[in-house]
Protein backbone atom coordinates (compact mmCIF):
# COMPACT_ATOMS: atom_id res chain seq x y z
CA UNK A 1 0.00 0.00 0.00
CA UNK A 2 1.66 3.22 -0.84
CA UNK A 3 2.47 6.19 1.88
CA UNK A 4 -0.21 8.62 0.93
CA UNK A 5 -3.09 6.30 1.34
CA UNK A 6 -2.15 5.74 4.91
CA UNK A 7 -1.49 9.48 5.32
CA UNK A 8 -5.02 9.92 3.92
CA UNK A 9 -6.71 7.07 6.43
CA UNK A 10 -4.60 8.51 9.24
CA UNK A 11 -5.39 11.99 8.42
CA UNK A 12 -1.89 12.50 9.19
CA UNK A 13 0.31 15.61 9.18
CA UNK A 14 3.74 15.43 6.85
CA UNK A 15 6.23 16.67 9.11
CA UNK A 16 8.66 15.25 6.52
CA UNK A 17 8.94 13.79 3.09
CA UNK A 18 11.98 12.82 1.55
CA UNK A 19 11.03 13.71 -2.45
CA UNK A 20 8.46 10.55 -3.98
CA UNK A 21 7.31 10.11 -0.64
CA UNK A 22 3.95 9.22 -1.43
CA UNK A 23 5.05 6.27 -3.79
CA UNK A 24 6.50 4.56 -1.08
CA UNK A 25 5.18 1.37 -0.57
CA UNK A 26 4.41 -0.06 2.69
CA UNK A 27 4.40 -3.54 3.33
CA UNK A 28 3.96 -4.02 6.79
CA UNK A 29 2.95 -2.59 10.18
CA UNK A 30 4.47 -2.30 13.77
CA UNK A 31 3.11 -0.20 16.60
CA UNK A 32 5.21 0.11 19.80
CA UNK A 33 6.40 2.60 22.24
CA UNK A 34 9.55 -0.17 23.72
CA UNK A 35 12.29 0.61 20.95
CA UNK A 36 13.70 -2.88 22.37
CA UNK A 37 10.97 -3.98 20.65
CA UNK A 38 10.86 -2.36 17.43
CA UNK A 39 14.78 -3.42 17.11
CA UNK A 40 13.68 -7.38 16.94
CA UNK A 41 11.28 -6.45 14.33
CA UNK A 42 12.74 -8.04 11.13
CA UNK A 43 10.74 -6.60 8.38
CA UNK A 44 10.80 -4.97 5.23
CA UNK A 45 9.02 -2.15 3.73
CA UNK A 46 7.66 -1.08 7.64
CA UNK A 47 5.42 1.47 9.07
CA UNK A 48 6.11 2.15 12.12
CA UNK A 49 3.34 3.41 14.73
CA UNK A 50 4.82 4.91 18.44
CA UNK A 51 3.39 7.32 20.78
CA UNK A 52 7.36 7.68 21.90
CA UNK A 53 7.90 10.82 20.85
CA UNK A 54 12.17 11.02 20.77
CA UNK A 55 14.84 10.91 18.92
CA UNK A 56 15.71 7.14 19.95
CA UNK A 57 12.56 6.47 18.00
CA UNK A 58 13.42 7.97 14.80
CA UNK A 59 16.71 6.44 15.19
CA UNK A 60 15.21 2.73 16.00
CA UNK A 61 12.79 2.69 13.25
CA UNK A 62 16.05 3.89 10.50
CA UNK A 63 18.01 1.15 12.37
CA UNK A 64 15.77 -1.40 11.26
CA UNK A 65 15.43 0.23 7.62
CA UNK A 66 11.86 1.30 8.28
CA UNK A 67 10.26 3.85 5.55
CA UNK A 68 8.13 5.80 7.72
CA UNK A 69 6.77 6.79 11.28
CA UNK A 70 3.74 7.89 12.53
CA UNK A 71 3.70 9.55 15.58
CA UNK A 72 0.58 8.79 17.34
CA UNK A 73 -1.65 11.09 19.98
CA UNK A 74 -0.66 14.23 18.26
CA UNK A 75 2.56 14.02 20.22
CA UNK A 76 5.11 17.07 20.03
CA UNK A 77 7.49 16.48 17.41
CA UNK A 78 11.08 18.16 18.29
CA UNK A 79 13.58 19.48 15.74
CA UNK A 80 16.07 16.85 16.49
CA UNK A 81 13.30 14.07 15.21
CA UNK A 82 13.10 16.31 11.76
CA UNK A 83 16.60 16.23 11.60
CA UNK A 84 17.32 12.68 12.18
CA UNK A 85 14.26 11.82 9.92
CA UNK A 86 15.91 13.43 7.02
CA UNK A 87 19.08 12.19 7.89
CA UNK A 88 17.72 8.84 7.51
CA UNK A 89 15.90 9.56 4.62
CA UNK A 90 12.47 8.18 6.58
CA UNK A 91 9.13 10.16 6.50
CA UNK A 92 8.01 11.64 9.25
CA UNK A 93 4.20 11.87 10.17
CA UNK A 94 1.59 12.90 13.25
CA UNK A 95 -1.92 11.99 13.88
CA UNK A 96 -4.46 13.35 16.35
CA UNK A 97 -5.70 9.13 16.60
CA UNK A 98 -4.06 7.48 19.36
CA UNK A 99 -2.03 4.04 18.74
CA UNK A 100 -4.78 1.49 18.95
CA UNK A 101 -7.21 3.17 16.78
CA UNK A 102 -4.53 3.80 13.98
CA UNK A 103 -3.90 0.22 13.70
CA UNK A 104 -7.36 -0.09 13.71
CA UNK A 105 -8.05 2.07 10.98
CA UNK A 106 -4.94 0.57 8.84
CA UNK A 107 -6.30 -3.19 9.33
CA UNK A 108 -9.19 -1.93 8.18
CA UNK A 109 -8.08 -0.68 4.72
CA UNK A 110 -5.32 -3.79 4.20
CA UNK A 111 -8.26 -6.18 4.98
CA UNK A 112 -10.45 -4.63 2.42
CA UNK B 1 52.73 15.35 36.71
CA UNK B 2 51.08 14.98 39.72
CA UNK B 3 47.41 13.44 38.05
CA UNK B 4 49.70 10.95 35.82
CA UNK B 5 51.52 9.76 38.65
CA UNK B 6 48.04 9.13 40.90
CA UNK B 7 46.51 7.72 37.56
CA UNK B 8 48.73 5.94 35.61
CA UNK B 9 46.67 4.52 32.99
CA UNK B 10 43.90 6.18 32.93
CA UNK B 11 44.09 8.41 30.22
CA UNK B 12 44.66 5.31 28.02
CA UNK B 13 41.71 4.39 26.52
CA UNK B 14 43.31 5.31 22.88
CA UNK B 15 46.15 2.59 23.80
CA UNK B 16 42.92 0.50 25.07
CA UNK B 17 42.02 0.48 21.51
CA UNK B 18 44.79 -0.56 19.83
CA UNK B 19 45.15 -3.63 22.37
CA UNK B 20 41.47 -4.52 22.97
CA UNK B 21 41.98 -7.77 20.87
CA UNK B 22 44.87 -9.18 22.98
CA UNK B 23 43.98 -11.17 25.50
CA UNK B 24 45.94 -11.71 29.22
CA UNK B 25 47.76 -14.86 28.32
CA UNK B 26 49.05 -13.08 25.19
CA UNK B 27 51.30 -11.07 27.19
CA UNK B 28 52.19 -12.65 30.69
CA UNK B 29 54.98 -13.96 31.91
CA UNK B 30 54.48 -17.55 31.91
CA UNK B 31 57.56 -19.00 33.28
CA UNK B 32 56.32 -17.95 37.16
CA UNK B 33 58.76 -18.23 40.44
CA UNK B 34 56.12 -19.48 43.16
CA UNK B 35 56.80 -20.75 46.03
CA UNK B 36 54.50 -23.43 48.69
CA UNK B 37 53.63 -22.66 52.06
CA UNK B 38 56.28 -24.47 53.55
CA UNK B 39 58.57 -22.24 52.21
CA UNK B 40 60.60 -20.03 54.09
CA UNK B 41 61.32 -16.05 53.64
CA UNK B 42 64.74 -16.70 53.09
CA UNK B 43 63.82 -18.76 50.04
CA UNK B 44 61.39 -15.88 48.56
CA UNK B 45 64.38 -13.60 49.06
CA UNK B 46 66.59 -16.02 47.25
CA UNK B 47 64.16 -16.59 44.54
CA UNK B 48 63.78 -12.67 44.23
CA UNK B 49 67.67 -12.02 44.26
CA UNK B 50 68.74 -14.81 41.71
CA UNK B 51 65.90 -13.66 39.37
CA UNK B 52 65.44 -9.98 39.79
CA UNK B 53 61.94 -10.31 40.48
CA UNK B 54 60.04 -8.28 43.37
CA UNK B 55 56.70 -10.95 44.08
CA UNK B 56 56.37 -14.32 44.61
CA UNK B 57 52.80 -15.87 44.55
CA UNK B 58 52.37 -18.58 47.49
CA UNK B 59 50.90 -21.83 45.98
CA UNK B 60 49.31 -24.90 47.11
CA UNK B 61 48.68 -27.38 44.53
CA UNK B 62 48.36 -25.06 41.93
CA UNK B 63 46.24 -22.31 43.45
CA UNK B 64 47.00 -19.22 44.72
CA UNK B 65 46.88 -18.60 48.24
CA UNK B 66 48.50 -15.58 49.02
CA UNK B 67 51.72 -13.25 47.54
CA UNK B 68 54.98 -12.45 48.66
CA UNK B 69 56.49 -8.74 47.88
CA UNK B 70 59.71 -7.27 48.51
CA UNK B 71 57.43 -4.91 50.80
CA UNK B 72 56.88 -8.42 53.07
CA UNK B 73 60.61 -9.37 53.12
CA UNK B 74 61.48 -6.11 54.18
CA UNK B 75 59.06 -6.30 57.19
CA UNK B 76 60.24 -10.05 58.26
CA UNK B 77 64.26 -8.58 57.52
CA UNK B 78 63.49 -6.05 60.30
CA UNK B 79 62.06 -8.37 62.82
CA UNK B 80 64.98 -10.96 62.06
CA UNK B 81 62.28 -13.49 61.11
CA UNK B 82 63.50 -14.70 57.51
CA UNK B 83 63.24 -18.23 58.84
CA UNK B 84 59.74 -18.28 59.24
CA UNK B 85 57.42 -19.99 56.53
CA UNK B 86 56.40 -17.65 53.66
CA UNK B 87 52.32 -18.06 55.68
CA UNK B 88 53.41 -15.65 58.42
CA UNK B 89 53.99 -12.98 56.10
CA UNK B 90 52.56 -12.94 52.78
CA UNK B 91 48.93 -11.19 51.82
CA UNK B 92 46.49 -13.49 51.46
CA UNK B 93 43.08 -13.12 49.59
CA UNK B 94 44.86 -12.36 46.28
CA UNK B 95 43.20 -10.43 43.15
CA UNK B 96 43.83 -12.39 40.23
CA UNK B 97 43.44 -12.19 36.88
CA UNK B 98 41.89 -14.90 34.82
CA UNK B 99 44.20 -15.38 31.18
CA UNK B 100 41.48 -15.15 28.78
CA UNK B 101 39.93 -11.67 29.74
CA UNK B 102 40.94 -9.29 27.49
CA UNK B 103 44.63 -7.02 27.91
CA UNK B 104 42.10 -4.12 28.97
CA UNK B 105 40.77 -5.83 32.17
CA UNK B 106 44.08 -6.30 32.95
CA UNK B 107 44.80 -2.32 32.62
CA UNK B 108 41.64 -1.66 34.79
CA UNK B 109 42.61 -3.89 37.87
CA UNK B 110 46.31 -1.68 37.67
CA UNK B 111 43.82 1.40 37.62
CA UNK B 112 41.71 0.08 40.48
CA UNK B 113 43.83 -1.51 42.96
CA UNK B 114 47.53 -0.54 43.93
CA UNK B 115 49.37 -3.64 43.55
CA UNK B 116 51.83 -3.73 41.42
CA UNK B 117 51.59 -7.35 39.84
CA UNK B 118 48.43 -9.64 39.41
CA UNK B 119 49.06 -13.76 39.15
CA UNK B 120 47.23 -14.86 36.20
CA UNK B 121 45.18 -18.32 36.70
CA UNK B 122 43.54 -20.84 34.25
CA UNK B 123 39.82 -21.98 34.04
CA UNK B 124 40.61 -24.27 37.05
CA UNK B 125 42.08 -21.60 39.08
CA UNK B 126 45.71 -22.74 38.70
CA UNK B 127 48.48 -20.18 38.65
CA UNK B 128 49.67 -19.90 34.73
CA UNK B 129 51.53 -16.72 35.00
CA UNK B 130 51.78 -13.09 35.99
CA UNK B 131 51.88 -9.75 34.38
CA UNK B 132 52.87 -6.46 35.32
CA UNK B 133 53.16 -3.33 33.97
CA UNK B 134 56.55 -4.01 32.27
CA UNK B 135 54.23 -6.70 30.10
CA UNK B 136 51.99 -4.22 29.41
CA UNK B 137 54.29 -2.01 28.25
CA UNK B 138 56.34 -4.50 25.58
CA UNK B 139 52.59 -5.79 24.66
CA UNK B 140 51.93 -2.07 23.79
CA UNK B 141 55.19 -1.23 22.56
CA UNK B 142 54.81 -4.20 20.13
CA UNK B 143 51.16 -3.81 19.06
CA UNK B 144 52.19 -0.03 18.25
CA UNK B 145 55.38 -1.19 16.29
CA UNK B 146 53.25 -3.29 14.14
CA UNK B 147 50.27 -1.23 13.58
CA UNK B 148 52.80 1.59 12.43
CA UNK B 149 54.77 -1.22 10.01
CA UNK B 150 50.89 -1.79 8.89
CA UNK B 151 50.10 2.24 8.42
CA UNK B 152 53.12 2.35 6.57
CA UNK B 153 52.89 -0.49 4.27
CA UNK B 154 49.13 0.69 3.32
CA UNK B 155 51.17 4.48 2.44
CA UNK B 156 52.54 3.11 -0.17
CA UNK B 157 49.19 1.43 -1.57
CA UNK B 158 46.54 2.11 -4.07
CA UNK B 159 44.31 4.71 -3.19
CA UNK B 160 41.33 3.80 -1.28
CA UNK B 161 38.17 3.06 -3.75
CA UNK B 162 34.60 4.18 -2.56
CA UNK B 163 33.18 0.71 -3.23
CA UNK B 164 35.69 -0.99 -0.94
CA UNK B 165 34.28 -2.60 1.94
CA UNK B 166 37.74 -2.55 3.84
CA UNK B 167 37.33 0.03 6.86
CA UNK B 168 38.34 -0.47 10.57
CA UNK B 169 36.63 2.64 12.73
CA UNK B 170 36.55 3.17 16.82
CA UNK B 171 33.63 4.99 18.52
CA UNK B 172 33.56 6.53 21.60
CA UNK B 173 31.09 6.27 24.04
CA UNK B 174 29.81 8.40 27.29
CA UNK B 175 27.70 7.34 30.25
CA UNK B 176 24.29 8.48 29.61
CA UNK B 177 24.81 10.44 26.46
CA UNK B 178 21.60 9.03 24.46
CA UNK B 179 21.97 11.90 22.16
CA UNK B 180 25.29 10.23 20.48
CA UNK B 181 23.96 6.68 20.91
CA UNK B 182 23.19 5.39 17.19
CA UNK B 183 25.73 8.24 15.54
CA UNK B 184 28.35 4.81 15.16
CA UNK B 185 25.25 2.50 13.97
CA UNK B 186 23.93 5.10 11.56
CA UNK B 187 27.16 5.82 9.99
CA UNK B 188 28.32 1.88 9.44
CA UNK B 189 24.64 1.09 8.20
CA UNK B 190 25.36 4.04 5.52
CA UNK B 191 28.33 2.65 4.81
CA UNK B 192 27.50 -0.98 4.04
CA UNK B 193 24.20 0.64 2.63
CA UNK B 194 26.07 2.64 -0.06
CA UNK B 195 28.25 -0.29 -0.75
CA UNK B 196 25.28 -1.99 -2.25
CA UNK B 197 24.63 -4.68 1.03
CA UNK B 198 21.97 -6.78 0.80
CA UNK B 199 19.02 -4.52 3.49
CA UNK B 200 18.58 -7.90 5.63
CA UNK B 201 22.53 -7.67 6.71
CA UNK B 202 22.77 -4.37 6.77
CA UNK B 203 19.62 -4.25 8.93
CA UNK B 204 21.44 -7.17 11.12
CA UNK B 205 24.52 -4.95 11.32
CA UNK B 206 23.13 -2.28 12.37
CA UNK B 207 20.23 -3.90 14.98
CA UNK B 208 23.68 -5.12 16.67
CA UNK B 209 25.61 -2.33 16.67
CA UNK B 210 22.84 0.19 17.89
CA UNK B 211 22.34 -1.96 21.04
CA UNK B 212 25.54 -2.43 21.82
CA UNK B 213 25.71 1.34 21.61
CA UNK B 214 22.53 1.68 23.47
CA UNK B 215 24.33 -0.73 26.34
CA UNK B 216 27.66 1.40 26.46
CA UNK B 217 25.24 4.42 26.66
CA UNK B 218 22.57 3.08 29.35
CA UNK B 219 24.95 0.65 31.50
CA UNK B 220 28.47 1.58 31.40
CA UNK B 221 30.74 4.06 32.63
CA UNK B 222 31.73 4.75 28.80
CA UNK B 223 33.99 3.01 26.02
CA UNK B 224 34.27 2.27 22.48
CA UNK B 225 32.65 0.68 19.75
CA UNK B 226 35.10 -1.02 16.82
CA UNK B 227 34.32 -2.07 13.54
CA UNK B 228 36.27 -3.89 11.52
CA UNK B 229 34.53 -4.88 8.04
CA UNK B 230 36.35 -6.72 4.81
CA UNK B 231 34.68 -7.88 1.79
CA UNK B 232 34.29 -11.66 3.72
CA UNK B 233 32.50 -10.22 7.52
CA UNK B 234 31.70 -7.08 9.62
CA UNK B 235 33.79 -8.20 13.28
CA UNK B 236 31.71 -5.44 15.95
CA UNK B 237 33.60 -5.31 19.21
CA UNK B 238 32.45 -3.25 22.55
CA UNK B 239 34.39 -2.39 24.64
CA UNK B 240 34.01 -0.63 28.38
CA UNK B 241 35.60 0.18 31.46
CA UNK B 242 33.01 -1.19 33.72
CA UNK B 243 30.90 -1.57 35.97
CA UNK B 244 30.80 -5.23 34.75
CA UNK B 245 28.21 -7.79 34.41
CA UNK B 246 27.90 -10.22 37.67
CA UNK B 247 26.18 -12.51 36.15
CA UNK B 248 26.69 -12.74 32.39
CA UNK B 249 24.20 -15.70 32.19
CA UNK B 250 21.26 -14.08 33.53
CA UNK B 251 22.30 -10.57 31.17
CA UNK B 252 21.94 -12.98 28.28
CA UNK B 253 18.33 -14.29 29.38
CA UNK B 254 15.32 -12.63 27.61
CA UNK B 255 13.64 -10.03 29.72
CA UNK B 256 16.30 -9.41 32.20
CA UNK B 257 17.31 -5.90 32.58
CA UNK B 258 19.10 -3.74 35.21
CA UNK B 259 17.73 -0.85 33.92
CA UNK B 260 16.57 2.49 35.66
CA UNK B 261 12.92 4.31 34.95
CA UNK B 262 15.37 6.89 32.79
CA UNK B 263 16.40 4.81 30.25
CA UNK B 264 13.09 2.79 30.26
CA UNK B 265 11.72 6.41 29.49
CA UNK B 266 13.83 6.60 26.45
CA UNK B 267 12.20 3.43 24.95
CA UNK B 268 14.66 0.66 26.07
CA UNK B 269 15.90 -1.66 29.01
CA UNK B 270 13.22 -4.23 28.37
CA UNK B 271 15.69 -7.02 28.40
CA UNK B 272 16.30 -7.79 25.13
CA UNK B 273 19.52 -6.01 24.44
CA UNK B 274 21.87 -8.55 24.52
CA UNK B 275 20.03 -11.20 23.11
CA UNK B 276 19.03 -9.69 20.37
CA UNK B 277 22.75 -9.17 19.43
CA UNK B 278 23.43 -12.44 19.24
CA UNK B 279 20.33 -13.10 17.87
CA UNK B 280 21.37 -10.95 14.67
CA UNK B 281 24.68 -12.49 14.82
CA UNK B 282 26.67 -15.08 13.54
CA UNK B 283 29.41 -15.31 15.89
CA UNK B 284 28.70 -14.03 19.38
CA UNK B 285 30.66 -14.02 22.49
CA UNK B 286 31.00 -12.18 26.10
CA UNK B 287 33.31 -11.57 28.61
CA UNK B 288 33.07 -9.41 31.69
CA UNK B 289 34.40 -9.22 35.20
CA UNK B 290 33.42 -6.75 37.82
CA UNK B 291 35.14 -3.98 38.80
CA UNK B 292 36.88 -4.64 35.16
CA UNK B 293 34.48 -3.86 32.21
CA UNK B 294 32.49 -6.04 29.61
CA UNK B 295 33.71 -6.92 26.19
CA UNK B 296 31.06 -8.01 23.82
CA UNK B 297 32.03 -9.72 19.90
CA UNK B 298 29.63 -9.95 17.38
CA UNK B 299 30.29 -10.83 13.99
CA UNK B 300 27.82 -11.32 10.76
CA UNK B 301 29.11 -12.75 7.87
CA UNK B 302 28.33 -11.34 4.31
CA UNK B 303 29.44 -14.05 2.63
CA UNK B 304 26.86 -16.06 3.94
CA UNK B 305 25.94 -19.96 3.54
CA UNK B 306 22.70 -20.89 2.56
CA UNK B 307 21.40 -19.67 6.12
CA UNK B 308 17.42 -20.55 7.02
CA UNK B 309 15.42 -17.54 6.05
CA UNK B 310 13.00 -15.98 8.95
Amino acid sequence: MDLIRIADVLDAELVHGPKGWERIHIGSVFASDLMSDVLMSDRDAMLLITSLSTEQSIRSAGIVGAEAVVVANSKTVTDGMVDLAREQGLALFRTKFPKYESCVRLGRIMEG
Amino acid sequence: MDNAQKEPLQSSLRVQELIYGLKISEVMTKKVFAVTRNCTMRDVQTIMKNNSITGVPVVDSRRVVGIVSMNDIMNALEKGAMDDVVTLWMVGEVQTLAEDMPLSFAISAFNKFSFRRFPVVNKKNELVGIITFRNINMALIRELSRQLREMESLHGGPPERSDSLDLVKVYQLHRYDFENGGKASSEIKKFLKERGIPPKIVRQVAVASYELEINLVAHSNGGMLSFDINADRIKISSHDRGPGIADVELAMTEGFSTANEWIRSQGFGAGMGLPNVKRVSDEFAIQSAVGMGTMVRAVINLKKEKKDEH
